[in-house]
């Protein structure tokens, strides 16, 4: 099989990609032992969706206000193989759903799936999706939000292997609020790829943890783009990465001329679990308006050595000082989930992750 | 209840403790007393067994085991608690979480069961009301925005808590004002003053000594205990120097 072809690692979005994963995941072979989606629901009411192999399994899915239908998925070079029928979330003004959560089952393969959320003025929504199994889930989202509508997204990504790649494009009106949380805690290759163009007084919040193992690899490219004034956004995210795994973090703020009052928040923290791990941060910013405040950080380094001897001293083990002290690490972005139950089952996948790592 | 002998210990290579010998009874308080760079934190780091303090020679029992074949925690465990000179700063972990963690911690490795969250707050506060600590301050991260004096307090409101056997603790009273000193000297002896138990009182002025009677002073000069006596070592080396006084 050919390698999924993209663009060259010499481009600087693409300098931490790895089409080879994708490629191995792609061409894994398809599995009987398939995910049962209930393992997987969060404790919380609305519609349930099964994705299996990229297809909305109707059957055993609720669709509550979830509608099927085809999708256009844009020019990007992952998110164009999406294009065809997908799930489509729209909501009319004022409108509050339920939550919608989706799980995504792959079996082995290669899987595509385009979907949209789009809300009228003063919607409200929440999206929980989580990707489970092997093989190559490739997915698209276009979200379009209208004036002061608000959409909070939480995103797991526990693929046992294979490769997870997110494309997501975001248009924010005027005073919306985009909240998307990204939990990688799975052994999968992980690739998300984001642009949000925000609006007048528009808030995005985008960010999440990868927590990276073995000889994995997990990356994030993602820009906010404030096209107008008074807009807000943060960008915190935190990298776990042990063994010889890999993490890397992209993150761009771009202010346009006219984008004055801007208040942008980027957080960009690597933690390596070990010496041969790599953590490569990207922060980025794109200022062309006078009046902004953009703040950002961006750190590795490891475990605080005087901590864990101080931890151990009262009594707790070395692994458990490491686990709470990277749990601490982790929660800077996790802290963000604004919905307990959901903030909860994050919590405790991380945690899953920690016992399996430390 | 410990033991030590002839105790040489190196940090990256720099021999450091050099021929060390202290013995403490169950129910004795001592004081080692001693000019900066003397070697008293690194004895104390040495009995917690921190990583990166190389023991080359000696041995440390405590109540007839091998302190030196423990692991921190096993040693926490054992009973032995050190107060640090310099607390550590832990962002992201609550005091409560962390103190709840490590009882619960030390239980486990005595086989005992662990207290519930309730439990475990309710003796947390009464700790930190014994200490005059605002209860709010058990919710905060571990030490982070503590003034110097918050955070030695912190220490015995987990010393408190934790309930040891033997205690070193290394400047407990650098840092804060003659109010909390009292509150810190009364604590140490409610919680440490018992026939079963001892303490290691690392200081360097005689003041902590006005609250809390030592049984015996030794002052510990370049690695080695050069002097002991009773608490009128203390005194003397307050009003004539160490210089004098291990000359
Ligand atoms: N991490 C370290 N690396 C090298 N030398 C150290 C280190 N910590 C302490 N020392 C040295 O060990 C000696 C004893 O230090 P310390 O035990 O802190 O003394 P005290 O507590 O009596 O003031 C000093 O000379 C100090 O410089
Ligand atoms: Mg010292």
């Amino acid at each position: 099989m050919s390698l999924i072809e993209l663009p060259s690692t010499r481009e600087e979005e693409w300098r931490w990609a790895d089409p080879e994963a994708i490629a191995a995941a792609a061409s894994l072979p398809w599995s009987d032992a398939t995910e049962n989606a209930a393992d997987w629901w969060i404790d919380l009411p609305g519609a349930r969706i099964v994705v299996r192999d990229g297809v909305v399994d109707q059957a055993a899915s609720t669709l509550d206000r979830v509608t099927l239908r085809s999708i256009e998925a844009g020019d990007h070079a992952l998110g164009q193989r999406a294009t065809g029928p997908g799930w489509s979330l729209h909501l009319d003004t004022d409108a509050a759903a339920h939550p919608v959560q989706i799980v995504h089952i792959s079996t082995g393969g290669a899987n595509h799936l385009p979907s949209e959320i789009v809300l009228a003025d003063d919607a409200v929504a929440q999206v929980v999706e989580t990707y489970v199994g092997a093989g190559w889930a490739n997915r698209y989202l276009r979200v379009t939000l209208g004036a002061t509508a608000r959409l909070m997204r939480s995103v797991r990504l526990l693929q046992a292997g294979g490769f997870t790649s997110l494309r997501e494009d975001a248009a924010l009106g005027t005073g919306a609020s985009l909240v998307t949380i990204f939990l990688g805690a799975g052994q999968a290759g992980t690739r998300i790829d984001a642009t949000i163009v925000a609006g007048a007084g528009a808030f995005a919040d985008y960010g999440g943890a990868l927590l990276t193992a073995g000889d994995q690899r997990q990356e994030c490219a993602v820009a906010v783009r404030h096209a107008e004034p008074h807009g807000s956004s943060q960008q915190v995210w935190r990298a776990v990465a042990a063994d010889r795994s890999t993490a890397s973090l992209a993150a761009r703020v771009e202010v346009a001329r006219d984008a004055q009052k801007t208040d942008g928040v980027q957080s960009l923290r690597g933690l390596l679990l070990k010496r041969t791990a790599t953590v490569n941060l990207k922060p980025e910013l794109e200022i062309f308006a006078d009046d902004v405040k953009c703040a950002h950080g961006a750190t590795v380094g490891e475990l605080d050595a005087r901590a864990l001897f101080y931890m151990q001293s009262r009594g707790i083990p070395h692994a458990r000082a490491q686990a709470l002290l990277t749990t601490a690490f982790v929660a800077d972005a996790l802290d963000r989930i604004g919905d307990n139950t959901v903030r909860a089952a994050f919590s405790a996948d991380a945690e899953t992750w920690l016992d399996g790592a430390l | 209840m410990l033991k030590i002998e002839n105790l040489h210990a190196e940090i990256d290579g720099k021999e450091i403790l050099k021929g060390l010998s202290l013995t403490v009874n169950a129910g004795e308080i001592h004081a080692i007393m001693g000019p900066n760079g003397a070697g008293k934190s690194t004895l104390g780091y040495v009995l917690g067994g921190r990583p990166g303090y190389e023991v080359t020679a000696g041995s440390i029992t405590f109540n007839g085991q091998d302190l030196l074949e423990l692991e921190p925690h096993q040693r926490a465990a054992a009973g032995v608690f050190l107060g640090f000179q310099y607390p550590v700063e832990i962002p992201g972990v609550s005091n409560v979480q962390f103190l709840r963690e490590a009882l619960n911690a030390q239980r486990a490795t005595r086989e005992e069961k662990p207290l519930s969250g309730a439990e475990f707050l309710k003796l947390a506060r009464e700790e930190a009301r014994k200490l005059d600590m605002d209860a709010e301050m058990l919710k905060r991260p571990v030490n982070v925005g503590f003034s110097g004096g918050e955070k030695k307090r912190n220490e015995m409101v987990q010393m408190g808590i934790v309930n040891p056997r033997f205690a070193i603790l290394d400047e407990t009273d650098s840092g804060l004002d003659i109010d909390a000193l009292r509150i810190v000297g009364d604590g140490i002896n409610r919680i440490m003053r018992a026939p079963d138990k001892a303490v290691l009182l690392i200081t360097h002025y005689q003041r902590l000594l006005d609250y809390v009677q030592p049984d015996v002073v030794h002052v510990l000069a370049d690695g080695r205990i050069v002097r002991s006596g009773g608490a009128d070592l203390a005194h003397e080396l307050e009003r004539e120097g160490y210089a004098q006084v291990t000359a």
